[in-house]
């Protein structure tokens, strides 16, 4: 069964529609990474999600029962919960803080105490637990507040940003830690992230979003250009670049080049591929069994390769490269 | 005027029983009412709202004035026979106090981070734990309403002369019989008095900072 199901949802703040999508399924136990710049409409999808926040319109269903009357929403907030972006920690003590929760279920101050420092020992927090939140470093504070929700042992976490400031091996041991959780017990898992490498890591699904749209294409290689219009086959200018894409459209538009659709090669040759640009290779980064070149053309653009071809070119970061792709390939909305 | 040392202590008693006693009535009111306008949404808020902090600057005597024209024999309240009593002056000084606790405890409320109520909704806290929370991370701005209100009232003198009389061992409180002294040309006594109210009042914010320094628990 789903955790989430998501019909039509929308959301509008003064006037103005900040989220619209049509249909999403979280199903039980996934990971699933929501990606997007600033503003694509991450942290609004998360808080309906955990349903503080009243949709517009559309619909949301946790485990198979619509959430709709604000009766409901107070049920559901019982069984999921959020990690904000900028976790705020109550005033008091970390064992305070992560026992909150649990006593606004009406357990026990002895029993939530215990649970609490079980789930801050799981986060491997368990000397913070006396501490005064505000003497509290910001991982620290992001950190207490993880366990603060998984010592609810909700259906589903959703996170805003669960890594956003953090160095890599603090960001390594919370996705551990919440692996870890998900071995333990069912657990979904939703986090936002504006970068693509941590959702590709750790997540095993997901949604891409822009402008409040889920996106066809992940935001790696999304460009706001103005196209002139006048021809099918058009020459945009994005940096100092020119493409060729094939489009009748005319005016502001988002054209993006799918990762997958990207040749690389350590020479320029001659194909049907109507962009060529040639670039150092600034970012490298393991996709599985593919890997995640990012080369600096003038533009940022990352290619996604097999391995064995990354291996057999010998692409090294600081290495020059070519990236080939049809205009076909450039997808404009 | 001079008064025994029996006198004055009578007279510090009565003040404080008076201040005392107006604040707690004044807070019991308003920071329900404080919290509920720095809290809900509604239509004409902000008007109240407004109008609230107008009252802060109301003159103590016109509040005097209003309480006495109410207590006042032929008043609509003059079967109580409360004017030229101790109570008369709690009942002006609450009305002094009342606009001070609520609108300090609105802003108090009003200046808590977002986060809090999101936070404890997010963790499954209830409207009634959710609304506890919020007023608990603001308790230091709460309690520094309370101690404007106490201060307010203790020092007022200009309600607390109409409405109380500055009766000898029944009405007489630091500030009127302050008034009385320096109009009499006893200075020495009126300074006394002075030093007293000012002792009050530094022993009740040491007692309200030592609450806050304990309350963090």
């Amino acid at each position: 069964m789903a955790t989430f199901e998501v019909t039509a949802l929308r959301q509008a703040f003064g006037g103005r529609e900040v989220l619209a999508l049509d249909a999403l399924a979280v199903r039980e136990g996934a990971r699933l990474a929501v990606v997007g710049p600033n503003g694509a409409g991450k942290s609004t999808l998360l808080r309906l999600l955990a349903f503080v926040d009243t949709p517009l319109s559309g619909s949301i269903a946790l485990e198979g029962r619509r959430v709709a009357s604000a009766a409901d929403r107070r049920q559901a907030r019982q069984r999921v919960t959020l990690v904000e972006q900028r976790p705020y920690l109550f005033r008091g003590t970390v064992l305070g803080n992560v026992a909150y929760g649990l006593r606004a279920r009406g357990v026990s101050a002895a029993e939530a105490g215990e649970r609490a420092a079980a789930a801050l020992a799981r986060l491997r927090l368990r000397e913070l637990a006396g501490r005064d939140t505000r003497a509290l470093s910001d991982g620290e504070i992001q950190r207490v507040a993880v366990a603060r929700a998984l010592a609810l042992e909700p259906v589903a976490v959703l996170l805003d940003e669960p890594v956003s400031g953090a160095d890599r091996a603090a960001q390594h041991a919370l996705f551990e830690a919440l692996a870890a959780e998900q071995g333990r017990r069912p657990l979904t898992i939703v986090f936002a992230s504006h970068l693509l490498e941590d959702a590709y890591r750790w997540a095993d699904d997901l949604l891409a979003l822009h402008q409040g749209r889920a996106s066809p294409v992940t935001p790696e290689n999304l460009f706001r250009v103005d196209l002139a219009g006048g021809a099918p086959m058009q020459t945009v200018s994005i940096g100092p670049l020119a493409l060729e894409v094939v489009t009748d459209r005319k005016g502001p538009a988002t054209l993006a080049i799918p990762p997958d659709e990207i040749v690389l090669s350590t020479e320029a040759f001659h194909s049907s591929a109507r962009n060529v640009l040639r670039g150092r290779v600034v970012r490298v980064a393991e996709h599985g069994a593919a890997m995640r070149v990012t080369l600096d053309a003038g533009i940022e653009l990352v290619a996604l390769i097999t391995r064995k071809s990354f291996e057999e070119m010998g692409l090294a970061v600081g290495g020059t490269a070519f990236a080939s792709f049809k205009s076909v390939a450039v997808r404009v909305f | 005027m001079s008064a025994p040392g029996g006198e004055v202590l009578g007279i510090a008693v009565l003040s404080l029983k008076i201040a005392l006693t107006a604040t707690v009535l004044a807070c019991l009111l308003g920071i329900p009412l404080g919290f509920f306008l720095g809290w809900t949404r509604f239509a004409g808020r902000r008007v109240l709202l407004a109008l609230l902090n107008t009252a802060l600057a109301l003159p103590t005597v016109v509040i005097g004035l209003l309480i006495y024209l109410l207590l006042a024999r032929r008043g609509p309240l003059g079967v109580l026979g409360m004017l030229y009593t101790w109570q008369a002056i709690v009942v002006a000084e609450v009305v002094l106090a009342l606009p001070i606790a609520t609108a300090l405890s609105a802003a108090a409320i009003q200046a808590v981070d977002p986060r809090v109520r999101r936070t404890a909704l997010t963790l499954g806290a209830g409207t009634l734990r959710t609304a506890w929370t919020v007023a608990r991370e603001a308790r230091f701005a709460l309690l520094a309403g309370v101690v404007v209100a106490f201060g307010r009232v203790l020092s007022e003198v200009g309600a607390a002369l109409m409405v109380g009389g500055n009766v000898r061992h029944e009405t007489r409180t630091l500030t009127t019989a302050i008034t009385l002294a320096t109009s009499q040309g006893d200075f020495g006594l009126a300074v006394a008095l002075g030093l007293i109210l000012l002792a009050l009042a530094l022993t009740v914010s040491v007692l309200i900072q030592l609450l806050q320094g304990h309350g963090d628990v």
